[in-house]
């Protein structure tokens, strides 16, 4: 099929069709082409393969100043709240994950912690070790995501330091200052930094 | 998916994506478009956006090659776009275009990120059809003798000591939390 999208952008530069030949040519084309490039890795151990992220541990001084920022920007629910946390998952009880079939998939959450990471464990045990790299940003996958009105939503929200992150995404600030990203399924582990 | 196209032929036009890049970038959009259903097509609902998902964790550390290469040997993580420039996307769950989250391991640029009240101390995964003795012996065969948790729930150092957990859905489940 890309042979028959580079054939028509040819045309349209060699002027031969209109732009809006080429626009209309190619919607239905993309629209009614069942394509697919899934990807299957092989894993070393099945009994370790990862099937899809569980929870983010996000630790910051207030979890509900947190959570309240996300559940904002988002719309996500928050639930199971204890003194110290609360969890966020990406839809509604009984929903499965974006694009997954197996029934024992849980939602990914968002934990939004407040905690002493320097504190002993509880029960004893080695404590946590300083780790010698960071998640320094986190990308979350929105519906309909299309760049400009996703910046004027943000702005609406009062969201700060909205700014373009590549072709297909936006990066931002959360109510802490960290590095936020949103875009479109479009931005995948195919696509991004390619 | 019009105004997708349409955005695409304009950035054609301004020279800002090439011929090649043109044609892959609407081969995904269509298979996005085919295989996402309506939650990947749907309007958001009020204000703010519907969240999906995931989409990827970023990884900063000293050296990617061995992020890459732990990630994708013990956790069966698929390596892509790794040109050996400093980073690599390692992916999982649902194909690339279909919802599937990536981690991307790198080394550190140019500016060092800003250091902020928030930290994101560890990840947990989800695994499948979850079988405790076999989860367990395919740990220790990686060499890790003694992972701190409990069944159904593990966690690991991965080579720069960051912090992995792995879990069942059982075990790991905000709907799950306190019960």
């Amino acid at each position: 099929m890309e042979s028959f999208y580079a054939t028509k952008l040819d045309e349209f530069a060699q002027g031969k069709i209109s732009r809006r030949a080429l626009l209309e040519t190619l919607t239905v084309a993309a629209t009614t082409t069942a394509a697919t490039s899934a990807a299957s890795a092989p894993a070393s151990d099945p009994a370790l393969k990862i099937q899809l992220v569980n929870h983010i541990s996000y630790n910051c001084p207030d979890f509900k100043k947190g959570a309240d920022w996300y559940s904002k920007v988002f719309n996500l629910d928050q639930v199971g709240a204890t003194k110290i946390d609360v969890a966020l998952p990406f839809g509604k009880k009984g929903e499965k994950p974006f694009g997954v079939t197996a029934n024992d998939v849980p939602l990914s959450s968002l934990i939004i912690r407040s905690r002493d990471l320097n504190a002993p464990p509880q029960g004893g045990g080695a404590p946590r070790r300083k780790s010698r790299a960071l998640i320094e940003h986190m990308g979350y996958t929105v519906a309909d995501f299309d760049r400009e009105r996703a910046k004027a939503e943000l702005k609406s929200l009062g969201v700060e330091n909205v700014r373009d992150g590549g072709l297909y995404s936006l990066h931002m600030t959360d109510a802490y200052g960290y590095d936020v990203q949103i875009s479109g399924v479009a931005n995948n582990a195919l696509t991004d930094g390619a | 998916m019009e105004k997708f196209i349409d955005r695409l032929i304009r950035d054609f036009e301004s020279g800002r994506l090439g011929r090649r890049e043109f044609c892959q970038m609407l081969g995904i959009a269509s298979a996005i478009f085919a295989a996402g259903g309506p939650e990947a097509n749907a309007a958001p609902a009020g204000r703010g956006f519907k969240a999906l998902g995931i989409n990827h964790v970023s990884y900063l550390c000293p050296d990617y090659t061995k992020a890459r290469d732990f990630y994708s040997s013990t956790f069966g993580m698929q390596v892509t776009n790794d040109k050996g420039k400093g980073r690599a996307n390692l992916a999982f769950g649902p194909g690339p275009d279909k919802g599937g989250n990536f981690l991307v391991v790198h080394n550190p640029g140019a500016n060092p990120p800003k250091p902020t009240e928030a930290l994101i101390d560890h990840v947990c995964y989800t695994i499948s059809n979850w079988d405790e003795g076999k989860v367990r012996g395919a740990l220790k065969a990686k060499g890790f003798d003694a992972p701190t948790g409990r069944d159904g729930s593990l966690h690991v150092y991965d080579p720069f000591d960051y912090d992995v957990q792995f879990a069942n859905a059982v075990q790991e489940n905000a709907f799950r939390r306190g019960a």
